[in-house]
């Protein structure tokens, strides 16, 4: 009962964002030969509800099985909205380790933050929720960032001196924004696209061989040093049941400067939700890239997370 | 089976990515098996190899990966872990000229760098082979790692070279024994210690079995005795079987006798402090050579050594050859060549002239061919 409420409460909170973007709203065409207990039917019984109590409804297609809000994608968009064009809803949040914390202020606009670096690494970002059409939703996202304190206390003598400590870094204001557009593209299956570009505004160029030179690292701080960074990518986001899900996704960065100037990751991801507010997450992440000390090469890491938030 | 249309072009889009992963899982650090083959280097354009009548030069050099005698962190009081290229350049250049200088026609070389983060990711082998008269060269690592979140050390892969005229075979990275005085997350992304081995074969006369090595330098407990035992076992099996080698390298040890065993005062960095009581440790680790003052002597009765123990006694500091101090003169040795054959009398020269090129000096001697 409580599942079916939070199912519920979170259907109307996307519901809501997704009226306010679309006057042309309609109801769904229901199949003659809907099953009880079904995905389907719940979608019903939730679609039912909402008119009883006259809830503004979810603009649907006219196919059932194009529905954008099934159970399955309730549960799944509830459970890992992050990385898509969907935003947390109102009052709501989550955070991971490495995922940034992200708040809901209303139905158009998230905020996230990375609070575990936020001493180190100043950020705060928005995500806004633009125009849905023909069952694309879009929203972009605009994050500044100051990685200075971050990367003078990693410039140190020691275990944790990921820098050398004869460098000095200063002032850099990263400024990234990019577009975000997310459409289910099977009952079970949403897939994402991103596009976006990310650049520095420093004091001083820091010194060139002060670069952390590692996948997943030095593509993403690699505009701090030189160039702009162009960062495009894609992922598909599905659930294996209520508690398990996966995502598939790649995403390059392209480094408007003449060399160490192109890199490109494959990740792979299983969510567990192990109950209303923690999940964990693992993977891989598959890197190439051009980095300063040899030809264009290849190395794969695993990723662990925990995320935890509102129920 | 009907498998829907997304699922057949996410497989197949994937599938290409899956292989490549499987041959990505490169560990941070590089973990050695007890006997691996050497990386062989070989110059493009090659030069005509010597004919030597009677004996061949050969010379061993600890070149402190082509930073001369700047301050580094690692061993000289220094701040700086990273270097420019406009700094390790000029470095090379330096230890170039000596060896085109000397002309060794087999050198061992210890502490050279292959596209490491510190020394500006130059392939400092590939640099010697392409400025010298070597053809051929065998490389391994003793210390190799993606990145070593340390001191700012990052990506390193730091080794061991045999460079020669003559092409070199069955080249090999002999491991040597692990540390114990160390935590094991540092050990991880330490250096392990090593041998490169590997044959030359000279028209006319026997096959020579060749043995570098570089002993541990900062070992507190019995590692560094362990490498020279298995350095001596090499040595054994070569001369069991009827084989006339020539070994060498870096032993970071004193020759027995030594009369300053010590050097605590002398390495010692602002602000620490050694033999005061209280001070813990009381010593400077790879500075107190004291307790270790036989530990080479087992080679020495066995084998024999370019610079013999009663020269080297009887004017100890002209064979000095390693100072950790920028601004200091020699004041050890710790640098040797054995064979279980003959050097040529008076033919071994300490190069203590080359004092600005690395903290260590080479030792070139000309070993006696034996005729097949």
């Amino acid at each position: 009962m409580i599942k079916k409420s939070i199912l519920f409460f979170i259907f109307l909170q996307i519901a809501n964002v997704l009226c306010a973007q679309n006057d042309t709203a309609k109801l769904v065409q229901l199949p003659s030969n809907l099953e009880a207990h079904t995905p389907a039917a719940e979608n019903l019984i939730t679609l039912q509800h909402a008119q009883n109590e006259k809830i503004p409804i979810v603009p649907l297609s006219g196919k059932f099985g194009d529905l954008i809000l099934t159970s399955e994608n309730l549960m799944l968009l509830k459970k890992w909205s992050y990385n898509t064009a969907y935003l947390m809803p109102a009052g709501k949040w989550e955070t991971g380790i490495f995922q940034p914390f992200r708040y809901g202020i209303n139905q158009k606009m998230e905020i996230f933050t990375n609070l575990l670096m936020l001493p180190l690494i100043p950020e705060a970002g928005v995500k806004l929720a633009w125009r849905s059409k023909d069952d694309f939703v879009l929203a972009s996202e605009h994050c500044l960032s100051i990685p200075t304190p971050f990367l003078n206390m990693i410039s140190r003598k020691g275990i944790g001196g990921l820098i050398s400590p004869e460098y000095d870094f200063s002032f850099i204001l990263s400024v990234s924004n990019s577009l975000i557009v997310s459409r289910q593209i099977a009952p079970k299956l949403l897939a994402s696209a991103k596009a976006g570009f990310a650049f520095a505004l420093r004091g001083e160029k820091p010194d060139p061989q002060s670069t952390i030179d590692i996948p997943v690292f030095y593509p993403r701080m690699a505009h701090y040093y030189d160039g702009a960074s162009i960062r495009l990518g894609g992922a598909v986001k599905g659930s294996l049941g209520d508690k398990w899900f996966y995502e598939e996704g790649v995403q390059a960065f392209i480094i408007t400067r003449p060399e160490n100037n192109f890199f490109f990751e494959n990740t792979g991801t299983i969510m567990w939700a192990v109950g209303k507010s923690l999940r964990i997450r693992g993977g891989y992440i598959l890197a190439y890239g051009k980095y300063p000390y040899e030809t264009p090469k290849w190395q794969m890491w695993p990723t662990l997370d925990l995320v935890f938030g509102s129920k | 089976m009907n498998i829907p249309f997304y699922r057949k072009i996410v497989f197949f889009l994937f599938l290409p990515l899956l292989f490549t992963a499987i041959n990505s899982c490169e560990p941070l650090a590089t973990s050695f098996g007890d006997v691996e083959d050497a990386v062989m280097y070989t110059k493009s354009a090659k030069v005509t190899a010597p004919l030597p009548d009677s004996t061949i030069k050969v010379m061993t050099w600890n070149i402190r990966f082509g930073i001369r005698r700047q301050s580094w962190f690692g061993d000289a009081c220094g701040d700086n872990t990273v270097f420019t290229k406009d700094e390790v350049i000029p470095g090379l250049e330096g230890i170039v000229s000596r060896i085109n200088e000397v002309k060794p026609d087999i050198l061992f070389l210890q502490e050279c760098d292959i596209k490491s983060n510190r020394t500006a990711y130059i392939n400092e082998l590939q640099y010697i082979l392409d400025n010298t008269y070597f053809n051929y060269a065998a490389y391994v690592s003793e210390w190799k790692s993606e990145f070593i979140p340390s001191d700012g050390l990052g990506r390193m892969d730091m080794g061991l070279v045999i460079l020669s005229p003559w092409p070199i075979t069955d080249a090999k990275r002999i491991n040597l024994a692990t540390r114990t005085d160390q935590a094991g997350i540092v050990n991880y992304f330490y250096l392990h210690s090593c041998i490169v081995s590997g044959s030359i074969k000279i028209p006319g006369f026997k096959e020579i079995p060749l043995l570098n090595i570089h002993a541990s330098a900062f070992a507190t407990d019995d590692t560094k005795q362990k490498h020279f035992e298995e350095f001596k076992a090499e040595m054994d099996k070569l001369d069991a079987a009827g084989k006339y080698f020539i070994a060498g390298g870096d032993l970071n040890e004193l020759p027995p006798g030594s009369d300053s065993t010590d050097f605590c005062y002398e390495d010692m960095c602002p602000g620490e402090s050694f033999h005061q009581p209280g001070d813990d440790p009381q010593h400077k680790a790879g500075s107190d050579y004291t307790r270790e003052n036989t530990w080479l002597q087992p080679i020495y009765d066995t084998y024999k050594c370019a610079v013999p123990l009663n020269v080297y006694r009887a004017n100890q500091s002209a064979y000095f050859t390693h100072t950790t101090r920028p601004e200091h003169t020699w004041d050890r040795t710790l640098d040797y060549l054995f064979t279980n054959n003959r050097w040529r009398a008076g033919s071994t020269i300490t190069h203590q002239a080359f004092l600005s090129n690395s903290d260590h000096a080479p030792v070139s001697s000309e070993f006696v061919l034996v005729k097949e």
